[in-house]
């Protein structure tokens, strides 16, 4: 298998694009209700929590950069191969990959959870899935260029959401914030490492760093996403904090859809229906990219053609969804990618960084890792 | 067939006499009477002059070419024919592929005996109708002249628009029974190579019977054939060709055809009117603007309405709901049934009213509109506020200005509305979701469709979303790269003078 890869200047795609990729994948269906597992964990200081959790992202988005610089266009699958051998590497992306497949599944089975929850009581879990998965498999089908311009669509069709967050702000009571700072260290870190969830998806710039076309400014809109989603978490958790009383946020489980229950306009009585329908949008990105990486990620580990895999992806995708009808089963799939989301996302490559240069050292007499194989 | 064809493509069957020819035509014309094949004695010479009588102007046969011919006192070969013969373009042929069309095209030939060539002119009498006022694409500001059926004036026409001899008018045939004549019409020092070499190529290799119109053309050679989206832009307004044109794009103009192609467009532009550059460019602005506010509106209303009654009448405030919900008391149908039978009659109006003449067709108007409009609600098979509704979303679908893409729309709407009526505000949001994805995947000659908000590109927001003043529209389109990108200097545009200068 190659290490580095030659993408065609047809697939290749701007660099201002991955601020919208890293904020679509990033927020998905996590952000419904994430401000009360933080609050949970560190209590009113919640809102540091997420400061804490944006900083140790940026950190790792800057290890991600570093682990990708000695190659010249190389992917994670890349290089695994290359530090850990053939039969490892391949392991460890397979291992990539099936995170991928249960984000996935847990996103699709979560956005369809929540519309059983507010509009629909009946309705069947395999039509919906079914729906969704047809969403996905015609947009994956069109290839990498009509997946990043969902992405980029979909974000600015779906952020007029965060205006109608006016009214909950104005009605929020700032004295839910006091006394600040009460948290103790361990406990805001805790509220932190909460966030892994929803914050997860920064490890698809490892299989799309290839595809950018202008290497040099790939840094700024990266960070720059990472920054907008960390923002948008930001106000909903400030926003969920100041407007419920901590019995109510514990008793919501998706908090900040509750927000949007008291806006309403002269014409528009309920927004809540309306935000839940919309937030199709925000979530299908999310998973088209997770599918994405998941066909792409086999094709390069297996030369398994992309299409097949994506049939049977979305199939399976729609016949595991009949069996997750009830919420504990969800809740326990979501936690189980959050705590394999947080080694691989989290932790690995810190590891991987270090593995990446002190193979660099060892064979630097006889030039740059890339032209070794 | 074409084997035979290539074999006497070969052999001329020059030189021969006038009797054999004559047999030899009358054996391709079968049942034809309307071969004309006159043999003049002039100087010892045998003179044969045919052509099909209809397709001739004949005045001009008698002034310009048979005057001179007979009046003559020399005796005559193709040379001096072709020299002293008072008409242009005269050409000599040897075959009788080229002698069967040219007689078709509205050639008059002349063979002198034991000649080894045939002379022919080209004095065709085309039948077209006046110059008339565009009727589909109809603008209020600007030139108001429409192209005709006639190819030769359409050129004419875009000529006029573009006064430069960058302007490239390439003959290309097309058709393989009845070869129709087009015409490749670019600005060779402003469009994308690409583009040209794409059109080109996709026209040269169409193989077809016959192409009945432009539009025809446009679903023959269009990126994707499945979509409901036209992907290439039908205009019978001769300035909006030249305009396009002029900056960047690739036209095509077909014989006996009144409208002309445009390509590559993107979906915005058929939310372009041409009359929006004739406006002052902060109205122009809001009426493109308008425009895009109507689709959304012409496609998603209904639906909506239909989403919200069956499904979610929460959203709807306490006091709108009393009224809807006194409206539709006396309808017994679900809101579904009752949408699809309003939107299906507003359709059948239209269609009723496009098929039938003008007279007529206002009376229609009324009658659907007024009469079955009250009587629908007063027999309780619609409620008010959906009539309104549906009104509302016809005649937005009507803003568009491409007739293509308001129909498009309308059609758009039904399956909406089933969408909406069987999963509500999901099945809209699904439908949205479809539709957007489906846009970005389509191409027109190759560019994308959603260009330039997917491409995203700013410097082309201008030209689509909105419209600037002029000194700030140095550029066109960015997005296509062109070879000439700019209009005009963009310093001197923006050049401010002092106060005595």
């Amino acid at each position: 298998m190659e290490i580095n890869l030659n993408i065609k200047p047809n697939l290749q795609i701007r660099s201002f694009y991955l601020f919208f990729v890293i904020v679509s994948i990033q927020i998905g269906v996590g952000i419904m209700g994430v401000p009360r597992i933080i609050f949970e964990a560190s209590g009113r200081d919640a809102w540091i929590s997420v400061i804490l959790a944006f900083l140790y992202i940026v950190l790792l988005l800057s290890v991600m950069f570093l682990i990708l610089k000695p190659y010249d266009n190389a992917d994670i699958f890349g290089i695994q191969i290359d530090i850990f051998g053939n039969w490892i590497g391949k392991l460890l992306g397979t291992i990539y990959i099936a995170y991928f497949v249960l984000n996935l599944f847990t996103v699709l089975i979560t956005y369809i959870e929540v519309v059983t929850i507010f509009i629909f009581p009946d309705l069947n879990n395999f039509f919906m899935a079914i729906l969704l998965v047809a969403l996905i498999l015609y947009s994956t089908i069109g290839g990498i260029r009509v997946i990043i311009g969902v992405c980029f669509l979909f974000f600015i069709l779906s952020h007029w959401l965060v205006l109608l967050l006016a009214q909950p702000i104005w009605e929020m009571d700032w004295s839910h914030f006091q006394p600040m700072f009460q948290s103790s260290l361990t406990e805001l870190l805790e509220g932190a490492r909460q966030t892994a969830y929803t914050f997860s998806g920064i490890e698809l710039l490892f299989l799309l760093y290839p595809f950018v076309q202008n290497k040099k400014s790939v840094k700024l809109p990266v960070y720059l996403g990472a920054l907008w989603s960390a923002l948008l978490v930001m106000a909903a958790t400030v926003v969920v904090t100041g407007f419920f009383t901590p019995e109510e946020i514990k008793a919501r489980e998706w908090s900040v859809l509750g927000l949007y229950k008291i806006q309403s306009f002269s014409f528009v009585e309920r927004f809540d229906y309306i935000v839940v329908a919309e937030w199709m949008m925000v979530t299908l990105p999310n998973m088209i990219l997770c599918s994405w990486a998941v066909i792409y990620g086999i094709k390069r580990l297996y030369k398994i053609p992309q299409k097949t895999t994506l049939y049977v992806l979305v199939s399976l995708l729609a016949i595991a969804s009949i069996f997750t009808k009830e919420h504990y089963v969800i809740q326990a799939l979501i936690n189980f990618s959050a705590k394999l989301g947080f080694w691989i996302i989290y932790i690995y490559p810190f590891l991987l960084l270090i593995l990446v240069y002190v193979k660099k050292r060892i064979f630097q007499n006889k030039g740059a890792v890339n032209h070794e194989k | 067939m074409r084997k035979a064809r290539k074999k006497s493509n070969d052999n001329s069957i020059f030189p021969t006499n006038l009797e054999d020819l004559k047999r030899q035509l009358q054996t391709k014309f079968d049942h034809n009477s309307d071969l004309n094949y006159t043999i003049y004695q002039h100087q010892n010479q045998q003179l044969a002059v045919f052509y099909v009588t209809y397709l001739i102007d004949t005045n001009k046969v008698e002034a310009s070419l048979l005057k001179p011919l007979l009046d003559s006192k020399q005796s005559w070969d193709n040379t001096k024919l072709l020299n002293q013969i008072p008409l242009s373009s005269g050409k000599k042929a040897k075959t009788m592929d080229d002698i069967l069309k040219g007689i078709l095209m509205g050639e008059v030939f002349i063979y002198i005996e034991n000649e080894k060539e045939i002379v022919s002119y080209p004095l065709k009498k085309e039948e077209k109708r006046d110059l008339s006022k565009a009727e589909t694409e109809s603008l209020v500001l600007g030139p108001q002249v429409a192209f005709t059926e006639s190819l030769a004036t359409n050129m004419n026409l875009t000529r006029k628009g573009i006064l430069s001899n960058d302007l490239v008018l390439e003959k290309i045939i097309v058709g393989e029974q009845s070869p129709k004549e087009l015409r490749l019409a670019y600005l060779k020092s402003v469009a994308n190579q690409d583009d040209i070499n794409t059109m080109r190529q996709r026209l040269v290799e169409l193989e077809v019977d016959e192409i009945e119109d432009s539009s025809v053309l446009i679903q023959l050679i269009e990126d994707s054939s499945s979509s409901i989206f036209p992907q290439f832009y039908e205009t019978e307004l001769p300035d909006r060709f030249s305009y396009s044109i002029s900056k960047g794009r690739v036209g095509v103009l077909v014989e006996n055809s009144p409208t002309g192609i445009i390509a590559p467009i993107t979906l915005f532009s058929f939310l372009e009117s041409t009359e929006d550059l004739y406006m002052r460019w902060n109205i122009g602005s809001f009426f493109r603007i308008l425009r895009f506010i109507a689709m959304v509106i012409s496609v998603l209303l209904t639906p909506m309405y239909v989403a919200v009654v069956t499904y979610h009448y929460e959203i709807i405030p306490m006091p709108l709901l009393i009224t809807l919900g006194q409206s539709r008391a006396n309808v017994p149908f679900p809101p579904i049934f009752e949408a699809m039978l309003l939107e299906l009659l507003i359709e059948l109006l239209r269609e009723a009213g496009a098929r039938l003449p003008t007279k007529v067709g206002q009376t229609m108007g009324i009658v659907g509109g007024v009469v079955v409009g009250t009587a629908a609600v007063q027999a309780g098979l619609t409620s008010n506020t959906l009539i309104i509704l549906v009104t509302l979303s016809a005649l937005a679908s009507f803003t568009a200005p491409s007739y293509l893409m308001g129909t498009t729309i309308r059609v758009l709407r039904f399956p909406m509305i089933i969408l909406g009526g069987v999963l509500g505000l999901i099945g809209i949001m699904f439908g949205i979701c479809f539709l957007i994805i489906h846009l970005l995947k389509l191409t027109s000659l190759g560019r994308p469709y959603l260009s330039p908000v997917y491409p995203f590109n700013w410097q082309d927001l201008n030209k689509t979303l909105f419209r600037l003043p002029y000194n700030m529209q140095t550029k066109r389109f960015v997005s296509f790269r062109l070879r000439d990108l700019y209009r005009f200097d963009k310093d001197k545009a923006r050049k401010k003078k002092d106060i005595d200068e």
